[in-house]
């Protein structure tokens, strides 16, 4: 990770989502609230050191629509503030900042939408630039690590000036770029807000006022279109006849595409896409004879060029998406826009790609695929195993974590992943409308992201489900954030931990038991019980994030020495990798073995060897025996 | 050292192999010789021991963080399937480091796919003709370091021995040096050390 807190003018090499984090600090940042997300999660685990350090503030709230309303609070106070979330995050906070853009602000805000083209990490590849013209929420786009802090310290500013919220729109691939960044001056200090409104109906949305000030916005929006051209820049040579209109990551791919290619064309690159800056847009249109559009997922810009063209340059020819130039799906590299120029203008490309794909077709074929899986001494492993065993004919809603890798062999206890905690929220449909077994398999931290009201409904309307809170004390899979049920914030401190089981109970649910998963034999137990019980049951299988418990072994200065398979007991059953499949086993061809770069060291396999083969080795942990993982929650 | 252009750097491996940090050095070798680069990387969910990979671009001249096929100078393979399933990437300017140590997936015993051995894994690079192929017994020098987990150093080392890296030894060495933590500094320059002893050349 880069120093955050570089001095003014030094060159710092910087993540993209550190860039944006230096930016809201160099624009004056007080406070900041987030749910994490990739490929945003980074913004927020920068901000909560960097807070610590500058006696600023931030928290991970408990989901997207809260840390909006968190950052609404504070701007409303007179306080500059950010929220940022993955795009699909947008859609939890969007109630929240549709309202929010008629209400305006008294201080600051600005919120980060960072879209995964591609599904790196995400359900779906939703295009969040049409939030921004939705909502009239204006709009930068950065394209590269420079361009994430300049741009998101211009949005805390312009969004002080309008007193509107700003959106800085990523995409993983600026997000999770690296690379140099010229630092400014960080302002960002502790400051305490009044929430004085600057008229008495300010933030009261009611009908009459809601009508006035939708007007108002309309008009602010034609103020900050007279500034979009101010971040816009056209390159390349003058006189080219080949235009092409470009935002975000999209232009590097350009950049590099046109050097390779010797096309000569000239490039309008985009910083505010919205709103539009018409008039520089229409100039440039006209000085060409063909414009190409280039940009990710939808057709977006696409649209709004052909209706400038009409009125600036009716015989221009544009091509993109909506003439099958580009695609309108998964992320660009330089190969697409090659491509798109070598259907666009006849160009030969530079890289014959038909004879790489044939080359490496045939190789490729023999590389057996390599899937995310669950880590080795993964706690959800154990928990798949059981309810493998114990609920093998139950149908399983599963929910947005690295539970969801249980969809996989050999365990198959996930028929659903959907949205964030629609696992049980899709159950009380499926158990309403079916005579089946219904379990919805649910994380900590999504449980109290969107779990809650779902399991309320499932009680109240009397559902006959099983809810598995798979408790791992972490928001793991986006890498280790606090979360209410631990007893830390986002800055380290000690904080209240909100009790699942409590919670749980207060509800009404009937069954509810704790189990630590790695005790196989108590959580098949467990899970059988819950099945057979009346209503709503929950079973909570408790035990941390395998990662946390490795990196706590390890700062004891303790040594993780793997399991071993004894040759002498092991049958070469297969039963290990067949029903456990932890990554560490290797399958010889006539016995298991375990590798030892690979194995953490849990023991949790040594329950499902039927020969009981698998064994320690001098020095060895069993983390169920010694409490690892399952005690050292003060932290 | 003449003006870079465009140098092209990938990192290929599986979650959980140091494969950011080992991205870091090089980046980090490069900022201390005040050269530009850009670097791609994948968080979140992917990580979780599936296939991983960097990409650092150092040069004048790239603004893409993404490489493109065919034009790789130098893959560093954590993990040999890995490595040769990075294939449209390697061309005749390619240089390719790689540990020897296989790790099969686990899904492949469980689909009942064949994993290839090491010597077929060598013949298929050896068949996109890379300028070269080093191959490192990276667990095994790691573990004669201290820990297997300091293998992506060894390979690092390893890398920088044959000259397939465009920084003298001394600002490598150095960035390892200042991106390690405390507690694994010596741990990985050792790790380094002995990867610049332990490389070979099959042919």
């Amino acid at each position: 990770m880069g120093d955050l807190l570089a001095p003014p003018n030094t060159l710092e090499v910087l993540l993209g989502n550190e860039a944006i984090a230096r930016g809201a600090l160099e624009g004056g940042l007080n406070v900041a609230a987030a749910y994490p997300g990739t490929p945003s999660t980074e913004i927020g685990e920068a901000l909560s050191k960097a807070a610590k350090k500058l006696g600023i503030y931030f928290e991970w709230s408990s989901n997207e629509k809260v840390a909006a309303e968190v950052a609404i609070g504070a701007a409303w106070s007179g306080l500059r503030s950010m929220t940022m979330m993955k795009h699909v995050g947008f859609n939890v906070a969007a109630d929240a900042v549709f309202t929010l853009t008629y209400a305006g602000l008294t201080g600051a805000m600005v919120i980060v939408s960072a879209d995964d083209p591609h599904c790196h990490s995400s359900q779906n590849e939703q295009d969040n630039r049409h939030y921004s013209e939705a909502a009239g929420l204006p709009m930068l786009e950065p394209s590269n690590v420079q361009e994430a802090k300049d741009f998101t310290k211009e949005a805390m500013e312009l969004s002080h000036r309008y007193k509107v919220p700003f959106m800085v729109r990523t995409t993983t691939r600026v997000n999770h770029q690296r690379g140099p960044v010229r630092l400014g001056e960080i302002t960002a200090k502790p400051s305490t807000g009044v929430f004085e409104p600057p008229e008495p109906d300010r933030y009261l949305q009611v009908g009459a006022i809601a009508r006035k000030h939708h007007v108002e916005l309309l008009k602010k929006l034609r103020d900050i279109q007279e500034i979009s051209g101010s971040y816009a820049r056209i390159e390349g040579p003058q006189d080219a006849e080949i235009g092409i209109v470009t935002s975000g990551v999209s232009y590097a791919h350009v950049r590099d595409a046109l050097r390779l290619s010797g096309l000569e064309a000239k490039i309008l690159k985009l910083g505010m896409t919205f709103p539009l800056p018409e008039r520089t847009i229409g100039d440039f249109l006209r000085s060409i004879n063909t414009a190409l559009i280039v940009e990710e997922l939808d057709p977006f810009l696409e649209i709004k060029v052909r209706s400038i063209a009409k009125d600036y340059a009716p015989d221009l020819e544009v091509l993109g998406k909506l003439t099958g130039h580009m695609p309108q799906f998964h992320e660009y590299t330089v190969r697409t826009v090659l491509e798109g120029l070598s259907k666009a203008f006849g160009i030969r490309s530079p890289i014959d790609f038909a004879e790489i794909d044939r080359k490496s077709s045939s190789i490729l074929s023999k590389v057996p695929p390599r899937p995310p899986i669950l880590c080795p001494a993964c706690p959800h492993r154990s928990t798949g195993y059981a309810m493998r065993r114990a609920a093998g004919r139950a149908v399983f809603m599963g929910d947005i974590g690295c539970y969801a890798l249980l969809f996989q062999q050999p365990f198959r206890v996930e028929h659903v992943t959907h949205a964030m905690g629609s696992s049980i929220g899709i159950a009380n449909g499926v158990s309403l409308a079916t005579q089946q077994d219904v379990v919805a398999l649910i994380g900590d931290s999504t449980f109290f992201h969107a779990g809650i009201p779902a399991l309320i409904n499932a009680v109240h309307n009397g559902r006959k489900i099983l809810v598995v809170i798979m408790d791992n004390r972490t928001t793991a899979m986006t890498g280790h954030q606090s979360h209410p049920g631990v007893p830390y914030d986002a800055l380290g401190r000690e904080a209240p931990s909100v009790d699942i089981e409590a919670l749980v109970k207060a509800i009404g649910v009937n069954y509810i038991k704790i189990v630590d998963p790695f005790d196989h034999k108590e959580t098949e137990k467990a899970l059988r019980e819950a099945l057979k019980s009346e209503g709503v049951s929950v079973v909570i299988a408790r035990r941390e994030c395998a990662l946390l418990t490795v990196r706590d072994i390890r700062t004891q200065g303790k040594r993780i020495v793997p399991y071993k398979v004894n040759p002498e007991k092991c049958t070469y059953c297969r039963v290990c990798i067949n029903t456990f499949a932890c990554p560490a086993f290797v399958d010889t061809g006539s016995l298991v073995e375990i590798d030892p770069a690979v194995c953490f060291g849990c023991g949790a396999c040594v329950q499902v060897c039927p020969y009981e083969a698998i064994e320690p080795q001098e020095g060895s942990l069993d983390w169920r025996k010694e409490g690892l993982g399952v005690l050292a929650w003060g932290r | 050292m003449g003006e870079i252009r465009e140098f092209n750097v990938m990192v290929a491996g599986v979650g959980g192999q140091g494969i950011l940090f080992t991205t870091n050095v090089i980046a980090r070798a490069a900022l201390k010789m005040g050269i530009n680069f850009v670097q791609s990387e994948i968080h979140g969910l992917s990580q979780r021991y599936g296939s991983i990979r960097t990409e650092l671009r150092i040069g004048s001249e790239v603004h893409s963080p993404l490489i493109l096929e065919g034009t790789l100078d130098l893959l560093i393979g954590m993990e040999p399937l890995e490595t040769l399933r990075q294939a449209p990437y390697i061309s005749e300017r390619t240089s390719i480091v790689m540990s020897d140590h296989i790790i099969p997936p686990i899904s492949a015993y469980l689909a009942r796919l064949r994993v290839p051995s090491l010597e077929e894994i060598l013949d298929d690079l050896r068949s996109l003709r890379p300028k070269r192929l080093a191959v490192v017994d990276a667990y095994g020098l790691a573990e004669k370091a201290g820990d297997y987990i300091a293998a992506n150093v060894v390979i690092l080392g390893a890398a920088q021995a044959i000259g397939s890296l465009p920084f003298p030894n001394g600002v490598l060495r150095e960035a390892v040096e200042e991106l390690s933590p405390a507690r694994y500094r010596d741990l990985n320059l050792r790790a380094y050390d002995l990867g610049r002893e332990g490389v070979s050349l099959p042919r």
